[in-house]
């Protein structure tokens, strides 16, 4: 199993916002997790890759045999998690292109490879520019600096691209993005299925999935996974949009 | 007065009496000046943030006499000048043309020593008067007019554990002459060490100036670095400190002669619970003179870093150009900067700016580059180190960059100490 979530309880702060999650992912397969906003779907992500202050509360999360909950970020990420940022961070000072390269060569001596040489990498990181369509001059940049909404996205599907992690999670990587952005990041994350490698695509709306094609999809709601299916309930969110969850997410007094 | 400065005294005038050279009258003036000087406390301005405590409880070890090694740098051949606790190891090298340089009491140099002694550092330093009573141990420099000295000068002076030492530097630039000088203080063991430099500079000299006050743990080290330039001449000059238990530094710049450039950067790296206090003051005396400062430092866990910087605009120094700029970054929530800027400005038709920043980690960008797999120090040195690197490349001597840069790397990655510790 690519990924295993037992009964996950997590809290931001004092706030318990996972409340019973359960979801398994096999090697290759995409899932789709929908929800409205405030369920829970970023908290998710921020849980798994080991954000500070977002903690597990009870349950378990499993990424090929290993406990995540046991490993610092950066092992997680060294094990083949990904995330793509809902909001990328800026990092002004720092290049692009130097980022993305400790970041590439951490990964590889995790593996016992080889470090690139720069102009390795520079060969590598100009064709994944090219694939995400943003200028070559944005390797040069500081991270994310003065990028927009769009081209910060993009910039995650190019990491998603050198990095070819095991398990990518896709936090709203179609929020504020024209029609031909969707697909650059579509077509990004398509090049990287090979029926191995998995992916968790978040988002609130199913047009992303006109181009990503899921194989589940799940309906997350105040922390929990409230239906799953196939395509088709994709679909049916589109209709029908998520006023028949009922009541607002917010509710203070919801327990564990 | 307090027993260190007492003994000071005693011990002046027993040096006052055993010297019997051209710098005896200005260390005599010197003497009677500290007599009227009081111990600093917490309520002496220039000495709020840094007590004396550690120098006043300060019993020195058995002397060692184990000495570390003079650095090599790659590509760059200095003319050197070690001491060791004090006293010049081996010969006075060979000297270019146009290049005088001998000790503090060397009868060949009591022309540029009285001309400089005493009379470009000002008086208002404590512990520059006590070096001025008690330095016995140094350097004269001459650089005649019109000689461009190629090769740098490096005085290394090293201070071993049980060692108290005072070392002075004099150094004449004549009139469109050139010179670098690295002055590299090194130690960490417990000692006293003052070291103080006055540098004049003559109209159109050129002097690119070091000072790496790398004294580190136990020592003490009170001292510092001060420029009177002449009409345009140009000034570059590099600090890199690092803390110990007491380490203060003043730096004077006087533009004494218009149309003159000051270009000062300071780099400061504290690891944890070391201090590091350093005053500038610039004099912008006459008109037309520009000055460009930037000082900037890493604070580890429990340091504490103390900046105070000064512009002082005089009346007639109309178009006066002066930037002063400090940033800091601390570590953890336990580190300590006090900076103060402080600009007295008394002529109207003048640019002068300053700022000054403190900063804690980023942990949202380090969240974001741990979760790329790259490893928490790294992520450290690539997020915080750029700052500081930015001011070493600054440095005109490029050997002395690519030398000084990993090191200072390898003290940064040290200082983490919320790194499985
Ligand atoms: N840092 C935080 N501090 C406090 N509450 C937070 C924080 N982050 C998220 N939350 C709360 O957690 C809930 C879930 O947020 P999130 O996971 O971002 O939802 P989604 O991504 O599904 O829109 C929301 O109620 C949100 O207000
Ligand atoms: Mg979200």
């Amino acid at each position: 199993m690519m990924l295993t979530i037992k009964d996950l309880h997590a809290r931001v702060e004092d706030k318990v916002i996972l409340k019973g999650l359960n979801l398994e992912v096999k090697p290759g397969e995409v899932h789709a997790i929908m929800g409205p906003n405030g369920a829970g779907k970023s908290t998710l992500g921020y849980v798994m890759s080991g954000r500070d202050g977002y903690e597990l509360v009870s349950g378990s999360i499993e990424m090929n045999g290993d406990d995540l909950m046991e490993l610092e970020i950066e092992e997680r990420a060294q094990k083949g998690l990904f995330l793509a940022f809902q909001y990328p961070v800026e990092i002004p000072g720092v290049s692009n292109m130097e980022f993305m390269k400790e970041s590439v060569n951490a990964m590889r001596k995790a593996r016992g490879e080889e470090a690139l040489t720069a102009a390795e990498f520079l060969k590598m990181a100009k064709e994944a520019c090219k694939q995400v369509n943003l200028p070559l001059d944005f390797l040069k940049r500081g991270v994310n600096e003065g990028f927009s909404g769009g081209e910060k996205k993009r910039n995650e599907i190019m990491q998603l691209i050198l990095l070819k992690p095991a398990l990518a999670i896709l936090d709203e990587s179609d929020s504020g993005l024209d029609i031909d952005a969707l697909k650059v990041v579509a077509d990004g994350v398509n090049s990287q299925r090979d029926g191995k490698r998995s992916f968790i695509v978040v988002t609130h709306y199913q047009r992303l999935l006109d181009f990503i094609e899921p194989d589940y999809v799940h309906i997350l709601s105040d922390g929990v996974i409230v239906k799953s299916g196939g395509p088709e309930l994709a679909k049916e969110v589109e209709s029908t949009g998520y006023a028949w969850l009922g009541k607002p997410v917010e509710s203070e007094e919801a327990g564990a | 007065m307090s027993d260190w400065l007492a003994q000071v005294i005693d011990r002046a005038d027993a040096v006052a009496s055993a010297q019997n050279d051209e710098l005896s009258s200005a260390r005599l003036s010197a003497l009677s000046e500290l007599k009227q000087q009081k111990w600093p406390t917490r309520r002496t301005e220039a000495w709020r943030y840094t007590s004396l405590h550690p120098l006043e409880d300060m019993t020195l070890p058995a002397l060692s006499n184990d000495t570390p090694a003079v650095p090599d740098i790659d590509g760059l051949e200095p003319i050197d000048f070690v001491f060791v606790n004090g006293k010049l190891q081996g010969n006075m090298p060979a000297l270019p043309a146009g290049l005088s340089i001998g000790g503090l009491t060397d009868s060949t140099m009591q022309a540029a020593a009285t001309e400089v002694f005493g009379t470009v550092k000002p008086r208002t330093h404590l512990f520059g008067l006590v070096n001025d009573v008690l330095a016995t141990d140094g350097l004269v420099i001459d650089v005649a007019a019109g000689a461009s000295i190629a090769r740098p000068l490096r005085i290394v002076n090293v201070v071993t554990a049980g060692a108290e030492t005072h070392h002075r530097v004099l150094v004449r630039i004549g009139d469109g002459a050139s010179v670098s000088v690295i002055e590299h203080g090194a130690g960490s063991g417990a000692s006293v060490n003052t070291a103080f430099a006055e540098y004049a500079l003559g109209a159109k000299a050129h002097l690119e100036h070091y000072r790496f006050a790398l004294h580190s743990g136990d020592a003490i080290h009170i001292g510092g670095a001060h420029f009177s330039l002449g009409t345009e001449a140009r000034l570059n000059s590099t600090l890199v400190g690092y803390g110990s238990q007491l380490s203060r530094l003043d730096y004077d710049v006087i533009h004494a002669g218009q149309h003159a450039h000051a270009k000062l950067n300071a780099v400061y790296l504290l690891g944890p619970r070391e201090h590091f206090d350093l005053h500038t003051n610039i004099e912008h005396a006459v008109a037309n003179g520009t000055t460009e400062e930037n000082a900037r430092g890493i604070i580890g866990d429990r340091a504490r870093a103390v900046f105070n910087g000064r512009i002082h605009i005089h009346r007639d120094a109309q178009k006066t150009l002066a930037e002063l700029n400090n940033r800091n970054l601390l570590l953890s929530r336990g580190g300590n900067i006090s900076t103060k800027p402080e600009l007295e400005i008394y002529a109207d038709d003048v640019q002068c700016a300053h700022g000054a920043t403190v900063a804690e980690i980023d942990d949202k960008a380090l969240y974001y580059m741990l979760s790329r797999g790259i490893k928490r120090e790294q992520a450290l040195v690539m997020l915080n180190f750029g700052f500081i690197q930015e001011l070493v490349q600054q440095m005109p001597s490029k050997a002395l960059a690519q030398w000084l840069e990993p090191q200072l790397r390898a003290r940064f990655v040290e200082m983490d100490t919320r790194n499985g510790s």
